[in-house]
């Protein structure tokens, strides 16, 4: 059995062992997209882990509680299991794996109790069909094994949020089919990172690239805590069609003192400068372009430069997972079938508004 | 600011232009005016300044293109391929300047009548486009050598030659020849202008149809973007330019051609020394061969009689020359890679194919690229042989009439004609030869037109110093004509900016918008030219800022960093030229040339559209 899978071992395939999010990560590095070096603790852990600790059938038998309706019930259920989970004791043969799924980690960056991030990367999650993205559990900056199997441990609690709760039972989704895998991450040391689609989720333009990115962890970003600067540019002919630089007065910074992630200020000097320059742009569309390729359809990709490595080597790609609110709504076509006679005559008989 | 809330622009009949133009309105005919009888349909019309053919004040004689251009192509929308809800495009002088207006869509039955007319005659077009298109050329270029072939007398004799009279009296003379030759030049210029616009109407709702379809499938996509795919690298556009690399490196493969063609001396010069070598003549022998047509582009829109062409102000292109005799002794290449920028130009339109998910919009897609990449070749080579070849022939003929009146003491200057509208000209030409046929000692009235000729000049300095309101009238609710779209690039965006800067003081502006015609950002130096002679004043890695561009500024491209104009959508010239060349351009503009001052730091952003004067000079 398979406790702990290096992201390189990893790929579509794996998605039932790993999770969408692991499997994606191991994709990307198959088609040569750079990410930050990791390794994925196994659904098998996580089945293992309530299986062995006997506490398999009491978890999904409180679960049958919950009323999706009412939030009492919702925080009552979910407090009552998320404990039953985060006091159970991991098996050692579980934990020994993942003590050295992290060490070797450490060994291959060259960094003793290197920083990494502990994702959740359920199986159910992610799917085109069904977003259930931001539902688990981030930690970042997790130092040290202690720590790192503790987080592990946290994520797998974290499937039973109330609203990860309430939402399986909504879209009848059984609590029992969900498998939680848990993806440890090398931590990118970024001087910016955001999000990028590789459609405009504004409109669903499919030559664009959108990009969103401030100073920092890209959790300022994903959270909304800062308006990002922006930028639409066209894939093919590369314009900057769209550059919105918006001042941004927080960042998301490791707090080493604190040991956590804190909202920082930014010096003032830099908070209207655009956080990334053209080339840096001009690179994630073209890594961008290549993951859509790979996958064959739109993605909401996570990215960050990292401030130890120089350009192009300082571009991570942190996560990517299918883009799903236009690749649901677009399926028909959109002009149809016409001939060029129709459709001159449909413009022909067009005339432009003046509005005022 | 308070010019926001306007909703109309001044009533053109209450318009006041300033008193130094008193007396202008007599240099146009009069039915080109704001008149009374009519006023109450000019007023509920919206009139906008034509930048792109008539950036500068109008001299009266160059007005007969624009008088042919709006018979032929209004009716090219009315009457012939009856485009259903368009209408013509109407035109009125204010204070020298041209301002035109196209006209509201007609009654709900004409747009259905005219919608069947145009399905078939339309499509009838599209299908044979290949073989109209050469038809249309050889069917022009006859037209062009008929006129080139047209005899102006070259004086009036004091008695006819021997010939005309004897064995037999041809029964007409120079007298009559005179005349004939004038309102035949008026013709033929009528004649070619109703076959300039013969396909062009239908290749500017192509593209029209084009952008919309794009805009359907990738609702962000760029103007700019859409230009690439469709413009090409066209023959006659493009040809001088590709015969002035081939003349340049002719000469320096001759270490003495070279030499005599990198001198600082005008061009007569040159040719003199060049006459007196063996490979000077051969070369000169090529320029001659290539001389007409490729010769004959203006060195400016072709539409002033004060632009020239190459053919009669060989400076221009002897000075290009120099500079690419220079490139190639560095070993630089002078020629652009047609083959390259079709490759490009193809490999941008599979990838944004390859975007498409459905077959059918697939298939659309294919349809209406065919469609307008059919007949787009027509949109810019028809401008060669038209405002350029055609022009230059007709501008020489009438210099030679104005030789005439130069030789009659009516005139002081040949150029002195184009102060007459071409109503007056026949008058002219009846009052010379009436003197000659009357005998001796006739006097005429030269004080009478010199005097006239000496005002109107004044009259259009004055023009030239003021910059009349972008727009007259109330604005339209709706616009169907497609040249107003596509060449004009009249949208609300663009009338709500005019609206704006109806108040605006250009010194206080520091951001412009235009269309992003070809991508690209950088900042640098701006020299302002207004007129094509001031382009010997720009040096190396300016930025260009100009009323509108034209093939005879080609070379110039080579030295600039980008390009900014007051007119001209994504297909103008300077558009195609900067997007061949990876320049950064702004094109249609509406006043940039007014607000940008030569010396000024500014920075174009050839992805937005947008130009911000950084640092204003000195």
């Amino acid at each position: 059995m398979n406790y702990t899978l290096d992201f390189a071992e990893v790929n579509k395939a794996s998605l039932p062992m790993v999770g969408g999010k692991n499997a994606s990560l191991g994709e990307m590095l198959r088609a040569g997209i750079r990410v930050p070096p990791g390794f994925a603790v196994t659904t098998d852990s996580y089945l293992s882990f309530i299986t062995e600790v006997g506490i398999k059938d009491k978890v999904f038998r409180i679960l049958t509680k919950a009323n999706p309706d009412d939030v009492t019930s919702l925080d009552s259920v979910s407090a009552e299991v998320q404990k039953l989970i985060n006091e159970a004791l991991i098996p050692t043969n579980i934990e020994k794996a993942i003590r050295e799924g992290y060490y070797s980690l450490c060994d291959k960056c060259g960094v003793e109790r290197l920083p990494v991030a502990i994702r959740s990367s359920a199986t159910a999650e992610d799917l085109p069909t069904a977003s259930f993205a931001g539902q688990q559990d981030t930690y970042l900056w997790i130092e040290g094994t202690d720590e790192v199997i503790r987080s592990v441990q946290k994520c797998w609690a974290s499937l039973f949020t109330p609203r990860a709760i309430s939402y399986r039972i909504k879209n009848n989704f059984p609590h029992e089919k969900v498998l939680i895998s848990v993806g440890v991450q090398k931590m990118v040391n970024s001087r910016a990172a955001g999000v990028m689609f590789t459609l405009n989720p504004v409109n669903g333009d499919p030559s664009k690239v959108v990009i969103e990115g401030s100073w920092g962890l890209g959790e300022s970003v994903v959270s909304g805590t800062v308006t990002p600067d922006k930028f639409v540019v066209d894939k093919i002919v590369l314009e900057i069609s769209e550059r919105t630089i918006s001042p941004k007065h927080i960042q998301c910074v490791y707090d080493p003192e604190k040991g956590e992630v804190v909202h920082a200020d930014v010096s003032p000097e830099i908070q209207n400068n655009v956080c990334i320059d053209d080339n840096e742009i001009k690179e994630l569309v073209k890594i961008a372009k290549c993951i859509e390729e790979h996958y064959g359809c739109p993605e909401d990709i996570e990215w960050a430069i990292d401030k130890d490595f120089a350009f192009p080597e300082n571009i991570f790609i942190v996560q990517s997972r299918p883009e799903t609110v236009w690749s649901q709504r677009r399926k028909g076509p959109i002009i149809g079938s016409k001939t060029a006679y129709e459709l001159l005559k449909e413009q022909a008989l067009k005339s432009i508004k003046i509005r005022f | 600011m308070a010019a926001k809330e306007l909703s109309r622009f001044p009533d053109p009949h209450e318009y006041k232009v300033p008193k130094e133009l008193a007396g202008w309105e007599e240099m146009y005919p009069s039915h080109y005016l704001f008149a009374k009888e009519r006023a109450a349909w000019e007023k509920s019309q919206f009139w906008y300044q034509d930048k792109i053919h008539d950036p500068e004040p109008m001299p009266p004689l160059d007005l007969i293109f624009h008088e042919a251009w709006q018979i032929s192509l209004s009716q090219y929308t009315t009457r012939v391929f009856c485009i259903p809800p368009a209408q013509g495009i109407a035109q009125r002088m204010v204070g020298c300047y041209m301002y035109i207006c196209a006209i509201g869509p007609p009654p709900p039955e004409i747009i259905k009548e005219k919608a069947e007319y145009f399905g078939k005659r339309v499509f009838y077009v599209f299908e044979h486009y290949d073989e109209l298109w050469e038809k249309w050329l050889k069917k022009f270029q006859a037209l062009g050598r008929e006129m080139a072939a047209l005899k102006v007398p070259e004086e009036l004799p004091k008695y006819v030659p021997e010939d005309q009279v004897l064995p037999a009296p041809r029964g007409y003379y120079a007298s009559y020849e005179l005349i004939e030759a004038f309102n035949t030049l008026v013709s033929m210029m009528f004649k070619g202008w109703q076959y300039h616009f013969e396909m062009l109407n239908l290749t500017y709702l192509a593209y029209l149809m084009f952008g919309d379809v794009t805009r359907k499938l990738f609702p962000g996509i760029s103007e700019s973007a859409i230009g690439k795919m469709v413009a090409g690298a066209y023959v006659s556009m493009f040809r001088p330019e590709e015969e002035l690399c081939r003349l340049s490196r002719l000469a320096a493969s001759s270490p003495k051609v070279g030499d005599i063609i990198k001198r600082d001396v005008p061009a007569e010069k040159k040719i003199e020394e060049l006459k007196k070598t063996e490979d000077g003549k051969k070369w000169l022998a090529e320029l001659e061969k290539i001389k007409n047509p490729w010769f004959y582009v203006s060195c400016g829109s072709g539409w002033f009689n004060y632009e020239g062409s190459w053919v009669n102000k060989l400076d221009i292109p002897f000075s290009y020359m120099k500079s690419y005799v220079e490139r190639l002794g560095k070993g630089e290449k002078i020629e652009r890679s047609v083959d390259e920028i079709s490759k490009q130009r193809d490999a941008i339109v599979a990838e944004y194919r390859k975007l498409i998910k459905t077959p059918e919009d697939k298939k659309s897609f294919e349809d209406a690229y065919k469609t307008v990449r059919s007949i787009y070749r027509y949109a810019e080579d028809h401008l060669f042989w038209v405002e350029h070849w055609f022009h230059t022939i007709w501008w020489d003929k009438i210099r030679d009439i104005g030789k005439l009146f130069v030789k009659g003491g009516m005139l002081k200057n040949v150029d002195d004609i184009f102060m007459f509208n071409r109503f007056e000209v026949p008058e002219m030409i009846e009052e010379l030869v009436i003197g000659w046929a009357l005998g001796e000692g006739i006097p005429l009235r030269s004080g009478y037109y010199m005097e006239k000729a000496a005002k109107r000049q004044k009259i259009l300095a004055a023009a030239r110093k003021w910059a009349p309101i972008q727009a007259l009238g109330v604005p339209p609710k709706e616009i169907a004509e497609p040249f107003t779209v596509m060449l004009w690039g009249v949208t609300t965006d663009k009338v709500n900016e005019w609206l704006k800067g109806a108040g605006v003081v250009p010194e206080k502006v520091s951001e412009i918008k235009g269309f992003a015609s070809s991508s690209g950002v950088v900042e640098g130096t701006a020299r302002v030219l207004k007129l094509m002679e001031e382009i010997v004043t720009l040096k190396e890695g300016e930025i260009m800022v100009c009323p509108c561009s034209n093939p005879a500024w080609a070379p110039v491209f080579t030295k600039i960093k980008a390009a900014v104009t007051d007119i001209g959508g994504l297909t103008s010239h300077a558009a195609i030229v900067c997007r061949e060349y990876g320049l950064p351009a702004v094109t249609g503009t509406g006043f940039a040339t007014s607000v940008i001052k030569t010396g000024d730091i500014i920075k174009v952003d050839g992805d937005r559209g947008i130009v911000t004067i950084v640092k204003r000079g000195r």
